[in-house]
């Protein structure tokens, strides 16, 4: 296994795997989800984005979870660490497939990252990249009680994507989850 | 930490798993013009990091990719040659690409023939092609020396769509003939 399974609630966050494909290529193919990520994306670049993803943990031991509701067994989107070269940041990032938005589940699975990411990663502070526009994330960040610390220029691919970065310390979270 | 997969080892060669540690390798690599040419164009370091995720990632979910290439006499990275059949692929590929100061020593054929010896003996695989641009004369050379013949035109998934392709390929059989005869 590349990396732990979490449980939340109603989410499981496992390790992503070859058996997410089909959603996880849904998902980055459909232009409303992945506006404010660099757009929509075709089958073969999806695969590589998964393909990306598991590397990241088979490489590091870290990345974004697969999402997985549990009354159903669907996969729901991807979150989690993710700091990729040169990347500004130690990110808690995150996507929800169409099934997985409107129902708390970045909160709730960003939350259970976060608590992992700062309890084994040794992360002191993290940061969301988050475009100006995306409203929804916005709302997640701040409902995980991150501040807006101002914009951040994001290294290629995502160099001509605005980004405005949130985050918060591992004291700040400490304190708050208390 | 280093991906799932086999090490091979040729007279001169290495062939491994991606590693965490080949990143200067991949950038050096896509960073070069001429290199990257025919391999997707240029990218930032930022984006070799994709890359060489992306391959990692492929040992996982695939159980095979391109192996990276050590140099046995310098212990360095010089390249990535292996199976390669991403989403939409034209067929079951072996491709490679090497630093361009590694060029004209042979390596590009002694690995492809391990990692082709591999994919015939443990991925089931029938066939192999070579995905090559009619404008790159050295891959095409390498496909020849691996006895492979131009299969005609082919078509990469979106968005590679526009690369021109022409696939070069020989059956398991045809490779394993070859072997036999030199053996």
């Amino acid at each position: 296994m590349l990396g732990p399974t979490l449980q939340t609630e109603r989410l499981l966050l496992r390790p992503p795997c070859e058996a997410d494909y089909a959603p996880f290529a849904e998902m980055m193919g459909d232009v409303e989800l992945t506006r404010f990520i660099g757009g929509a994306k075709p089958p073969a670049l999806a695969w590589r984005g998964l393909a990306t993803m598991v590397g990241c943990w088979a490489m590091r031991g870290y990345g974004m979870f697969a999402l997985i509701e549990k009354e159903t067994g669907a996969w729901v989107g991807q979150l989690g660490p993710w700091k990729p070269a040169e990347w500004p940041g130690n990110e808690i990032g995150w996507t929800l497939a169409r099934r997985g938005i409107g129902k708390g589940y970045a909160v709730e699975g960003a939350t259970a990252a976060m608590d992992w990411a700062f309890d084994h990663l040794g992360w002191t502070e993290v940061i969301h990249c988050i475009d100006p526009n995306n409203e929804p994330s916005i709302r997640v960040a701040e409902r995980l009680g991150s501040r807006r610390l101002g914009p951040i220029q994001c290294p290629p691919p995502y160099d001509q994507v605005e980004s405005i970065a949130w985050g918060q310390s591992a004291e700040d979270w400490r304190a708050r989850r208390a | 930490m280093i991906a799932p997969g086999p090490t091979l080892e040729t007279e001169r060669l290495i062939l491994r798993p991606t590693s965490g540690e080949d990143l200067d390798g991949f950038a050096a690599l896509m960073g070069d013009e001429e290199a990257s040419r025919f391999i997707g164009g240029v990218q930032a370091r930022a984006a070799a990091w994709r890359s060489m995720c992306t391959m990692a990632g492929s040992w996982v979910t695939r159980g095979h990719a391109m192996f990276s290439v050590i140099e046995k006499s310098s212990g360095r990275w010089v390249g990535r040659l292996g199976p390669w059949t991403p989403e939409g692929w034209p067929g079951t590929e072996v491709g490679w690409g090497l630093l361009r100061e590694t060029w004209g020593k042979g390596y590009a054929t002694e690995g492809a023939a391990a990692a082709i010896d591999w994919a015939f003996d443990n991925l089931g695989w029938t066939e192999v092609i070579h995905c090559i641009d009619p404008g790159n004369v050295p891959s095409q050379k390498v496909a020849e020396r691996l006895g492979a013949r131009n299969l005609g035109p082919g078509k990469l998934p979106a968005p590679f769509e526009s690369a021109p392709i022409e696939i070069w390929g020989q059956s398991r059989e045809a490779w394993r003939a070859r072997v036999r005869s030199r053996a």
